[in-house]
């Protein structure tokens, strides 16, 4: 059954019965706890991500990728960051699979990808919580495209490090951007003070509040200044 | 999963195991705008301005109901089909007799309005997340049909984002109170003794969707109808807003839905949670069991109580007590102001308080139809971290606590 799903990816166009899938599906349960089965179908599906199959196939191929993938997917999944087409799907593996390798190869794939792209590798990193992505993100902050301007903001929001902190006071707020890096001050600043850095929490709400905020941060950053103690 | 030390959510995303949630900065949920010295939420004797977010099927009818109200005044509508974008802005004029209603494509257009006070959401359900989100950032009070969220993480965020905005949420699953009212008063009232557990009945979760190319109509913004899905070609039964839950319509689809599991499952585990009183928990365990060979789940939450999901020769509803023994009576829970539970958003947008599916209502009750389903899918037992908002011990099912986003989509 598992062949002959395999198989079936070849001609897994849009149209076709999911249900030719299933064994997939179905492997993916009953390979839990077994090492060798679980290698033979990730090498499968590696080998069908890197084939002339269909778009839906390979879809399909990083939707199981995103459950079993291990650092043996990310070379294949990586080298899809930049293709328009399937950019997103292999993020939809690859911000799921544990361990260095898939946080490298989005940090590089950010300094690479252009487009609407690039947001969402910017997302990825943040939601992974990746550290190491922190000066690239900054640099990021500044990109032209006012999706990845964002989406760097709130990623360095996500990674909520004292860096990530950094990067984001010291950054020049544009008016398409100012929400969103607010958004993440704040973010950052609700890790002080559940953490007990009163202080430090009260000068990120200041910094907030210093840059002619929208009233959604205002009351937002007032908030959280009268948690500090005022 | 990150290559760091901390959880998946980064940092300190989670909700807790308890009441506890509403204090995440010492604070309650909603504070009234005079204790902060703006004035961003109408004066309660003010007109609540609204507008709606995805207006046909169940928009259609909950924009009718804020119409209805005589504390709203509405003037936006927003859809990504022209011909709901038209009727619903059609519907505002006729009953303010003028043209002043504004009709957006894109949500964050109205979001942007300084003149609007709360949305009402009813868009598919992957769209659900980041639209709450951006309304909370944007200083907005919201009003969404369930089910709420599509995934663990998002509840986990929408809590966050009404906490730091200080934001009223409720949900909009009218049957919790009103279809389940007698189980629940006689839950709450002392009929059975204390409870031991409630059975759901509710099917299927949503499947894969592969339908074939359609041309897009002229009607439609397919781009902006998927938004932060994975990309599709338009298929009209893909993007069907009818009920069915078994194929046809998006809510049978699982980049949109949860399918029956979410669907009917917002109401019948919102009614289940209400009727045994755990609403302000969510679950540890969710074991795994087969009878008849048939498999059903008992999802265990940490104060004893059982939820079991479609045990066999139960029942929907059907609630296991402890006959002989004594309970003591609580009153039950009534929604504010008039007009059943959008009445009740209203008038909680005008005196902050906390509505009947507030936000944590909503996503306790969202985190049963999820981690059922995580189980289903994954064929076994799983532990649930209420405070850490993750699986514990395993890695792979902590790999459905969300979905991943297209550009530019997030949250």
């Amino acid at each position: 059954m598992l062949d002959k799903a395999i198989e079936a990816l070849k001609t897994y166009d849009w149209g076709v019965d999911p249900a030719v899938l299933k064994p997939i599906d179905e492997a993916i349960v009953t390979t839990h706890g077994n090492a060798a089965g679980r290698n033979d179908l990730e090498t499968r599906l590696i080998a069908a991500l890197q084939s002339e199959c269909p778009q839906a196939a390979k879809d399909a191929v990083c939707r199981s990728l995103r459950i079993i993938g291990t650092a043996a997917s990310v070379p294949a999944l990586s080298v899809l960051l930049a293709d328009e087409k399937l950019s997103h799907m292999a993020r939809y593996a690859l911000q799921n699979i544990p361990g260095p390798e898939a946080g490298k190869a989005l940090i590089e794939a950010l300094t690479k990808v252009v487009g609407k792209h690039k947001a969402g590798i910017a997302a990825s990193l943040g939601i992974r919580g990746e550290v190491a992505a922190t000066a690239s993100l900054q640099n990021t902050l500044a990109d032209s495209d006012t999706a990845t301007a964002r989406a760097a903001a709130y990623a360095l929001g996500g990674i909520g490090s004292p860096d990530a902190l950094k990067a984001l006071t010291a950054a020049t707020a544009r008016p398409e951007t100012k929400d969103a890096i607010a958004d993440s001050l704040l973010e950052c600043a609700e890790n002080l003070f559940a953490a007990g850095k009163k202080a430090e929490a009260k000068a990120a709400y200041a910094k907030c509040l210093s840059s002619n905020p929208s009233k959604a941060v205002k009351i937002a950053a007032d908030h959280g200044t009268a948690a500090c103690g005022g | 999963m990150p290559s760091t030390d901390k959880t998946h959510f980064s940092r300190r995303r989670f909700l807790r195991n308890t009441g506890a949630a509403a204090t995440v900065l010492g604070f309650p949920t909603i504070i009234p705008s005079s204790a902060l010295g703006n004035a961003d939420v109408p004066a309660p004797s003010g007109r609540v301005v609204i507008g709606g977010i995805g207006i046909g099927n169940m928009g259609r009818g909950d924009q009718g109901a804020f119409l209805g109200n005589k504390d709203v005044q509405y003037v936006a509508v927003c859809d990504v089909r022209k011909r709901h974008r038209e009727e619903a802005k059609e519907k505002v004029n006729a009953r303010y007799k003028n043209n002043d209603c504004a009709a957006h494509v894109d949500f964050r257009e109205m979001l942007a309005r300084p003149d609007i006070d709360a949305v009402h959401i009813a868009t598919p359900d992957h769209w659900h997340a980041v639209q709450i989100i951006e309304a909370f950032r944007a200083g907005k009070d919201v009003f969404c049909q369930k089910p709420e969220t599509r995934t663990l993480r998002e509840g986990a965020l929408m809590v966050e984002a009404a906490k730091r905005y200080s934001r009223v949420f409720s949900g909009g699953s009218q049957r919790v109170l009103e279809d389940y009212r007698g189980i629940v008063e006689r839950c709450w009232r002392g009929d059975h003794g204390p409870i031991k557990s409630i059975n759901v009945e509710v099917w299927p979760p949503s499947q894969a969707c592969n339908l074939p190319p359609e041309p897009v109509p002229d009607d439609i913004d397919w781009e902006m109808w998927l938004g932060p899905a994975p990309w599709a070609p338009y298929n009209a039964k893909r993007c069907d807003g009818n009920f069915s839950t078994g194929g046809g319509s998006w809510r049978s689809y699982i980049d949109y839905s949860g399918g029956g599991m979410t669907d009917w499952g917002a109401h019948h585990f919102g009614g289940a949670t209400y009727a045994v009183d755990v609403r302000e928990l969510q679950p540890t365990d969710i074991i795994m069991q087969t009878e008849g060979g048939k498999k059903f789940l008992t999802i265990q939450y940490p104060n004893g109580i059982q939820i079991t999901h479609n045990k066999p020769g139960r029942g929907n509803m059907n609630v296991e007590g402890t006959p002989g023994e004594k309970k003591e009576p609580k009153q039950v829970p009534k929604y504010a102001g008039q007009g059943g539970i959008s009445g009740d958003f209203i008038e909680c947008v005008k005196t902050r308080a906390k509505p009947f599916r507030d936000i944590e209502s909503a996503v306790n009750t969202m985190v049963v139809c999820h981690v059922a389903t995580i189980a289903y899918a994954l064929g076994r037992s799983l532990k649930w971290d209420a405070a850490k908002q993750s699986f514990t011990g395993d890695e792979e099912a902590n790999r459905f606590l969300d979905t991943v986003r297209r550009a530019p989509w997030q949250i």
